[in-house]
């Protein structure tokens, strides 16, 4: 049976960089050769997420969700515009498998400890786990608290905990949050968008990459969801799916 | 042309293919062609911008970038630089022809919104047909979910895009509250219907400033 895999992702109709790191994914996912086909598909770009198995041949195809959240794109509009029904879906002698986001599985953490160690981070320092976050959505917090738990459970930093953009705790009052003298913040995002490039670090009054505040440092990592390593989660998603 | 060689077009695409090799152009307004990459990713970021710099959101917008021109290895190889620039046009060119392109119409597209898009589903059929009307006409691919043929040269639009739908959630939003029009922008971002002066939103307003307050 041919395998296809299929990107879908939110995209951008103004950010001309949204889309990037789910091409880059897209490239290694299939230079690592387990796939027939790799694919990928956007809500706001072509290919849209409706005509995304246009022409798709392969037999058995995985659609992995490039979001952080668990909730309405992944729920309902994902699902809606592929024409998916649960998990598994048979159709014209095809079967679908569709997964949870990327930002749902636990690999993801070990993501965010690399993205932190790049920008600096030591074994005695805080991680700060940033994520949206949205008071409309109580779903959208989940996996940041899942993936900051889990990072703190492995025990390679004095301290982690989630920040939020938009609902509490504010990523603005960080320093308050940890007692380690210095914190490292790692954007759990898809990508190094509007947010991640521009408004959060106004929004934090970064100097360069680092926020400097009685005698404490923040410094501030690229997003976790461009990381090159994201294409390895992907596939160990990709393989779980494909014991269904 | 060349013997032997075969020239075809494509939306904005000129399509060489010759004894011994095979390119594709932009389009050409007499300044001799600028030599650029033809792998999908080094295209695929050159076709995403138009010459003024605007992200062009639309693949099938008619802003593609002027005088350039990839050289490519083999037929495969076009294949996937086609589908770099005109992502799925080859599949839907070879389902329509063969009677098995899947149509979906906009007002199934629009019943189907939800969130903030949900508004979409009120604009009314003449909002719809001029909405259809400015964008559609800013791009290269028929609309054969609307009845249209597709001519030579051109890509069957099986259903509609994002964009329209974007475009049909703002222009339900004016039927509420009617906006000001503006003088054109060239530089406000294709996709940017909330901001005046962009072309879309304008030429929208133009079409309908008799039935809109």
């Amino acid at each position: 049976v041919t395998r296809a895999l299929v990107l879908a992702a939110h995209g951008s109709h103004l950010d001309p960089n949204a889309s990037a790191p789910i091409w880059a994914h897209a490239e290694r996912v299939e230079a690592a050769g387990a796939f027939d086909e790799v694919r990928v598909a956007f809500w706001k770009e072509e290919p849209a997420l409706s005509r995304a198995l246009d022409g798709c041949a392969a037999g058995d195809v995985t659609v992995v969700p490039v979001f952080i959240s668990s909730g309405y794109f992944t729920e309902e509009v994902i699902p809606r515009e592929m024409n998916l029904c649960g998990p598994v879906t048979r159709r014209a002698g095809q079967v679908i498998r569709y997964t949870s986001p990327i930002g749902a599985h636990q690999a993801i953490a070990g993501v965010i400890a690399r993205r932190a160690r790049e920008a600096g981070a030591r074994p005695a320092d805080g991680i700060a786990v940033l994520g949206h976050g949205t008071r409309r959505n109580p779903k959208s917090e989940r996996n940041v608290f899942a993936q900051a738990e889990r990072l703190a459970a492995s025990g390679a930093f004095a301290e982690v905990h989630a920040v939020f953009l938009e609902q509490e705790p504010d990523m603005r009052l960080a320093f308050d949050l940890f007692a380690t003298p210095d914190v490292v913040m790692v954007p759990l995002f898809i990508a190094d968008g509007w947010h991640v490039g521009q408004s959060i670090p106004a929004d934090l009054a970064l100097d360069g990459d680092e926020l400097r505040a009685g005698g404490r440092r923040l410094a501030y990592a690229k997003a976790a969801g461009t990381h090159e390593s994201v294409a390895d989660v992907i596939l160990e998603i990709a393989a779980e799916a494909s014991a269904w | 042309v060349v013997t032997g060689e075969i020239v075809s077009q494509l939306g904005q695409l000129t399509i060489r293919i010759g004894e011994d090799d095979i390119a594709i152009e932009g389009p050409a307004t007499g300044q001799a062609p600028r030599a650029v990459p033809g792998d999908p990713a080094s295209l695929r970021r050159w076709i995403r911008f138009d010459d003024a710099g605007r992200y062009r959101p639309l693949s099938g917008a008619r802003s593609m970038r002027a005088n350039w021109q990839a050289d490519l290895p083999s037929i495969a190889a076009m294949d996937a630089a086609i589908e770099a620039v005109y992502p799925l046009a080859l599949e839907h060119l070879a389902a329509a022809s063969e009677g098995r392109l899947r149509i979906v119409g906009l007002d199934e597209v629009l019943s189907r919104q939800s969130g903030r898009y949900q508004v979409a589903a009120g604009l009314g059929t003449a909002g719809r047909d001029a909405a259809t009307a400015v964008l559609c006409a800013r791009c290269v691919k028929s609309p054969a979910w609307a009845g249209g043929a597709t001519p030579p040269g051109g890509i069957p639009c099986p259903e509609p895009c994002s964009v329209l739908v974007a475009l049909c959630r703002e222009a339900a939003l004016w039927e509420r509250e009617p906006p000001e029009a503006a003088p054109v922008n060239a530089e406000a971002a294709f996709a940017d219907f909330e901001t005046p002066g962009n072309e879309v939103r304008e030429a929208y307003l133009r079409l309908r400033k008799d039935d809109l307050g």
